[in-house]
This record gives structure tokens, C-alpha cells and sequence, in this order.
């Protein structure tokens, strides 16, 4: 049984996490200042340091928390399979509960450490799985045209990492997968019928 | 919901286990045809050639980032922490 020490320095961690979710997603992975996340979390800075003992361990700790649950939510709302539509519109609804943070991830994936850029792959691992089987499926039925798998999943995520990068452009001060996403999915349809 | 020990997908219904097997703590992805785990060797490669075939990763920048992955694994921490 854990000591009431040991669950108020879980409760602290976890709260410290959490912040740092919000925060890095705010003013950005790299830019972000400890000082600010402690005084966001409502705890000295001091005590970022006692959980965290570097930032670089503290980041890598936050991006590897929230690869994991978008991972996890994307393989939930994908893993019952459906059409490609059924797909694509399960991946967006995915990351648009993450959207702040999913988007500093592809901004900034290769300023952030090496040994965290994995993430943003296991990421897509979890949702190309789902696309390729249902793309399988279609192509064999005739109502996709047939293309190299990695073209097609990096044709679909090129197309709306565009968009959620130049967010300020497209879609200001409002979620862009919520403005602009059914259209990306339809004209991705579009562009993959006979 | 169990995660699985192996590649860390979650695992929701009896077709994410192999053969159906529910007290499996792998995927079906992370089996073998007889059921049993894949072994370290298999996984790296199995995870590279996914990584190769869905994302169009190089080769080499595959491999690592599987070997990455794999790091966060239970089923393969012992290999990296000895």
C-alpha cells in the first residue's frame, strides 16, 4: 500500500504532466519554459526538477504520454473497421481531441530530441494499420483505384498536416479539422475513385 | 483492455488476440502462426517492413524508429536495460 507521502508525489507528477500537456501545446515543444509549466501547475519551480530531474526528460516524458493516448484513442475509434470514409473521418475525430498538441508534434518533430521522434510514427502506425486494411478491401472491391501503400496513407496525411500547420491561415482561432476536415475527406475520395 | 506487451496496440475484442486467445498478453500482429510470441528478431524486422510498407520510412530510419519503439515495450525493455 502506498504511503500518503508516495500518493500526494504521484498526485504532483501527474498534475505536473498534465500542465505540461496544455502548456507545451500552448507556446510550443521547444520554447516552452519550466518556469512557466511550475507556474502554471501552481508548484514552485523547484519542484518541476524533483519529478523531471532534466526538461529534456520532462518533454520526453509529456510527448510519450500523449503519443500514446492518441495512439490508443485512434486504435478505439478505427479498430472496428468500416469503409475508408469510416476511416479517415475516425482519424480526424482522433486528432482533433488532441489537436493543439498533435500539431506542435509535426511542426516541430525534428527540433525535438531524437530518442522522441518516434512518437509521431507510432502515431501513424496506429491509424495506417486500420486505412490499409480497409483500402485492401476496397481496391479488391473496385471502388478505390490502386496505389503504393505508403503514397496513399502519405498522400492523405501530407494533405492534412498542411492544414493543421498553417492553422492561423486556414482556419484562425478555431479547430481546422473542424472547419475544413469533411471536405479533406471528401476531396481525398475524390481523388482516390476510378 | 489490455495493451499489447509486444508491439502496444490495445487489444478490445477476442480477433486483436491470437487465435482468439484472451489470456494471450499479445496481439494476434505479434504471434507466430503456432500462436506462441514472435521473437525479438522477428518483431524489429516485422515493425521495420510496416513502418517501410505504410509510411514509406528508409530502411535504416525504419529500423531505428522500431527499435524506439520497442524501448517503451514490456515484452522488450530487458533488452535494452540489461
Amino acid at each position: 500500500m502506498k504511503t500518503q507521502r508516495q500518493t500526494q508525489k504521484d498526485q504532483t507528477r501527474k498534475l505536473l504532466l498534465d500542465t505540461a500537456i496544455v502548456q507545451l501545446a500552448k507556446d510550443g515543444l521547444i520554447t516552452t519554459k519550466t518556469s512557466d509549466i511550475a507556474k502554471a501547475a501552481g508548484v514552485s519551480h523547484g519542484t518541476v526538477f524533483v519529478h523531471f530531474p532534466t526538461r529534456e526528460i520532462l518533454l520526453s516524458e509529456v510527448i510519450e504520454e500523449v503519443g500514446m493516448r492518441i495512439a490508443s484513442r485512434l486504435n478505439e475509434l478505427a479498430g472496428n473497421g468500416g469503409s475508408v470514409r469510416d476511416i479517415l473521418t475516425a482519424h480526424l475525430k482522433g486528432l482533433s481531441e488532441y489537436e493543439a498538441f498533435y500539431t506542435r508534434l509535426v511542426v516541430e518533430n525534428n527540433l525535438i530530441p531524437e530518442k522522441s521522434r518516434h512518437t509521431l510514427i507510432m502515431i501513424q502506425s496506429a491509424i495506417s494499420i486500420h486505412l490499409n486494411h480497409a483500402v485492401e478491401r476496397e481496391v479488391s472491391l473496385g471502388s478505390i483505384r490502386p496505389f503504393p501503400t505508403h503514397l496513399l496513407f502519405n498522400t492523405w496525411v501530407g494533405l492534412i498536416h498542411y492544414y493543421l500547420s498553417n492553422a492561423d491561415l486556414f482556419s484562425p482561432n478555431h479547430s481546422v479539422l473542424h472547419r475544413h476536415g469533411q471536405t479533406l475527406i471528401d476531396h481525398f475520395l475524390t481523388m482516390i475513385s476510378p | 483492455m489490455k495493451i499489447c506487451i509486444a508491439c502496444g496496440m490495445p487489444m478490445q475484442t477476442a480477433a486483436d488476440y491470437p487465435q482468439g486467445d484472451m489470456e494471450k498478453d499479445y496481439c494476434l500482429y505479434c504471434a507466430r502462426p503456432d500462436g506462441s510470441m514472435h521473437t525479438f528478431d522477428e518483431k524489429r524486422e516485422g515493425l521495420t517492413n510496416f513502418i517501410i510498407k505504410t509510411q514509406g520510412l528508409d530502411e535504416e530510419a525504419a529500423r531505428k524508429t522500431a527499435l524506439e519503439m520497442m524501448a517503451k515495450l514490456p515484452a522488450w525493455k530487458s533488452y535494452f536495460n540489461p
